[in-house]
């Protein structure tokens, strides 16, 4: 139990339409891991990461985050969570009119006076981490850039800094290389997995490409209609499990 | 919910269908019985053939709907997802296409009637010479009144400038009050929301001339009156402009700074304000741009600047005199009008 920074017990969520997109789903995640989840579009995946930062509140189960119940907190409680539990997106979700600098600042609003925020009075070092965590992903010399100037890969390193200057403990991430090419995506890949060894930081991610699982998870679990059908390392899922989890015929697609 | 809103449609589709068909079977009632003043000024008996149309209306309408016929209503109201599945044509699918032209063509009808309309009135030789007096008179101006002109049109663009100015700070605030996807998340919100947008719909359907009457009694005919009735105005129409933006800001952006842990404040700030700032501003300045023009037919009656400038030339039939402002506001609100589309382009 000690290890386990995250600990999901019979999650479920029904949207209010009437989707039932996960349906008792239970899994560990242990301090320091590079978890990654894997499934079809329509498994769940999305919504499971929402719950844990509370974007969403599950309809039933619990979530564990150092053995306290998150499922159903209110408030600034949540606001705490997700200051302690990341998040990037596909699409990166910065606020492109704003600098790559500012982006990454706005990692700092939590602990920052909700006045001095809106007047931009972050303080000097909220100024200085935010410049060191440009540096970490290697795009310090954009920071004045505005976000809309970058490329997608760009964006996602600035999305990654962001999610940085929160301090937080976990880092989830939703398909962050989705809409990258191959190359980028292993450059972006290649800094969540510098923050997870460098920094320690937690990493739950979900991905498309079983290469990049192979390569970047240390396990794996997978969704199938919104319930776990695998959980253990990735080298153990072989065409059988492949099949099981994307249905038969499916074939493995490979990016270098 | 989904069944909830499929229900509202139908209701909507209902009340769509029984009043349009009501109101067909009311015109040709009038039409066979050739009504006189006194019938027509009848109000009690009235309401009751009114009534018994719409009830008739309402019978035939339950009986389309068993007979699965598509009206207008069902047309215009048809839940989106029952749109998408796309229609088969028949001869009863087209009774929308006779409902929407006998209900134009009774409505055109009556409309010619109604409005006198008279091709020999237009022709007339003696009223088309009136007209050629007029604007013979007006395309030669009088040149000595225009400082005084100049002068009271600076005065409107002033009023016009501070009923903007002062509009502004207090339409940005209601807006977000007044924008759903901020104040759905709690019971109330949504209170809140609910009575501000009628008030602000109330005030804004009552037009800027009537709220100039209604000021001019209040505080006295004059500028100050006129400003007021354009504020009372900008405020109510700017409100509903920058909310419906806030409505559709990009979902992304807001994601990502609530993912952050940051308050409601915050991502208001971080997350919709630059997202919106730029039509803002294009709302803004059209909205000044407008409020000249409405200035000047405020002024009409009694606000102030040109335009009571121009109802007192107008009064005495000095021709010439309301030629030279007309042109002046010709000048100056197509100046306006230019000024504001090519900052509004540049803004995009
Ligand atoms: N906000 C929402 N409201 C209603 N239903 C939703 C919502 N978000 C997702 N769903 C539904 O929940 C199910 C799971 O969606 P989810 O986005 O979690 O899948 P996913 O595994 O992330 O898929 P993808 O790989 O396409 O991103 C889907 O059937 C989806 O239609
Ligand atoms: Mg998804």
């Amino acid at each position: 139990m000690s290890n386990n920074i995250l600990s999901v017990k019979n999650l479920e969520k029904t949207y209010a339409n009437g989707v039932q997109a996960l349906k008792g789903v239970s899994f560990d995640v242990k301090k320091g891991e590079f978890l990654v989840i894997i499934g079809l579009s329509g498994s769940g995946k999305s919504t499971l990461l929402r719950c844990l930062n509370r974007l969403h509140e599950p309809t039933g189960g619990e979530i564990l985050f150092h053995g306290k119940n998150t499922a159903h907190i209110k408030g600034s409680e949540v606001r705490n969570l997700r200051s302690k539990i990341a998040m990037i997106f596909q699409h990166f979700n910065l606020v492109d009119r704003h600098t790559v600098m500012s982006n990454v600042m706005m990692g700092s609003l939590h602990s920052t006076g909700t006045f001095q925020s809106l007047l931009g009075l972050f303080s000097d070092k909220a100024k200085e981490q935010a410049l060191k965590y440009l540096k970490l992903v290697g795009i310090a010399d954009k920071a004045n850039y505005r976000a809309s100037q970058l490329s997608g890969g760009q964006k996602q390193r600035v999305a990654i800094a962001r999610a940085l200057a929160q301090h937080p403990e976990v880092l989830l991430a939703d398909e962050p290389v989705a809409s990258l090419d191959p190359a980028t995506c292993h450059t972006v890949m290649d800094y969540l997995e510098k923050v997870n060894k460098e920094l320690g930081i937690t990493i739950v991610c979900n991905l498309h490409f079983l290469s990049l699982v192979r390569r970047y998870a240390t396990r794996v679990i997978a969704l199938k209609g919104g319930q776990v059908i695998y959980d253990g390392e990735p080298k153990n899922i072989d065409n059988a499990w492949f099949e099981k989890i994307y249905g038969e015929g499916a074939k493995e697609v490979h990016i270098n | 919910m989904l069944w909830g809103n499929s229900m509202k449609e139908n209701v909507k589709a209902r009340f769509f269908d029984v009043t349009s068909i009501g109101y067909i079977f009311m015109m040709l009632i009038v039409a066979i019985v050739q009504p006189g003043e006194d019938v027509l000024l009848d109000l009690g008996q009235n309401s009751l053939v009114a009534l018994l149309c719409f009830v008739v209306a309402l019978v035939l309408v339950v009986m389309l709907e068993k007979a699965k016929v598509k009206t207008l209503g069902r047309l215009i109201f048809e839940p989106a997802h029952k749109k998408a599945q796309g229609q088969k044509k028949g001869m009863l699918q087209s009774f929308w296409g006779a409902q929407l032209s006998v209900f134009f063509l009774i409505t055109l009808i009556a409309s010619l009637i109604v409005t006198e309309f008279s091709f020999y009135e237009l022709s007339s030789q003696k009223g088309f010479e009136g007209a050629k007096r007029i604007f013979s008179a007006m395309f030669t101006p009088n040149l000595s009144i225009l400082p005084q002109g100049v002068l009271a049109i600076v005065q409107t663009i002033f009023m016009a400038f501070l009923a903007t100015a002062i509009a502004v700070p207090v339409s940005f605030i209601l807006s977000f009050l007044c924008a759903s996807n901020i104040m759905n998340k709690s019971a109330m919100g949504v209170i809140v929301y609910t009575v501000l947008r009628i008030i602000m719909n109330v005030t804004r359907s009552i037009e800027p001339l009537i709220w100039a009457i209604i000021f001019s009694v209040w505080v006295g005919i004059g500028p100050f009156a006129g400003m007021l009735a354009l504020m009372i105005h900008t405020v109510a129409s700017l409100t509903k402009q920058y909310s419906e933006q806030i409505e559709c800001v990009e979902d992304g952006p807001v994601e990502g700074i609530q993912s952050t842990g940051a308050n409601a404040l915050q991502v208001i700030w971080f997350a919709i304000v630059p997202q919106i700032v730029l039509p803002f501003i294009s709302f803004t300045i059209f909205r000044w741009d407008i409020n000249v023009r409405m200035a000047t037919i405020i002024g009409l009656v009694g606000g102030g600047g040109i335009g009571t400038m121009l109802m007192n030339y107008q009064g005495q039939a000095l021709w010439h005199e309301v030629g030279t402002l007309g042109l002046l506001i010709i000048a100056v609100v197509w100046a306006m009008d230019v000024a504001s589309a090519q900052i509004r382009e540049a803004l995009k």
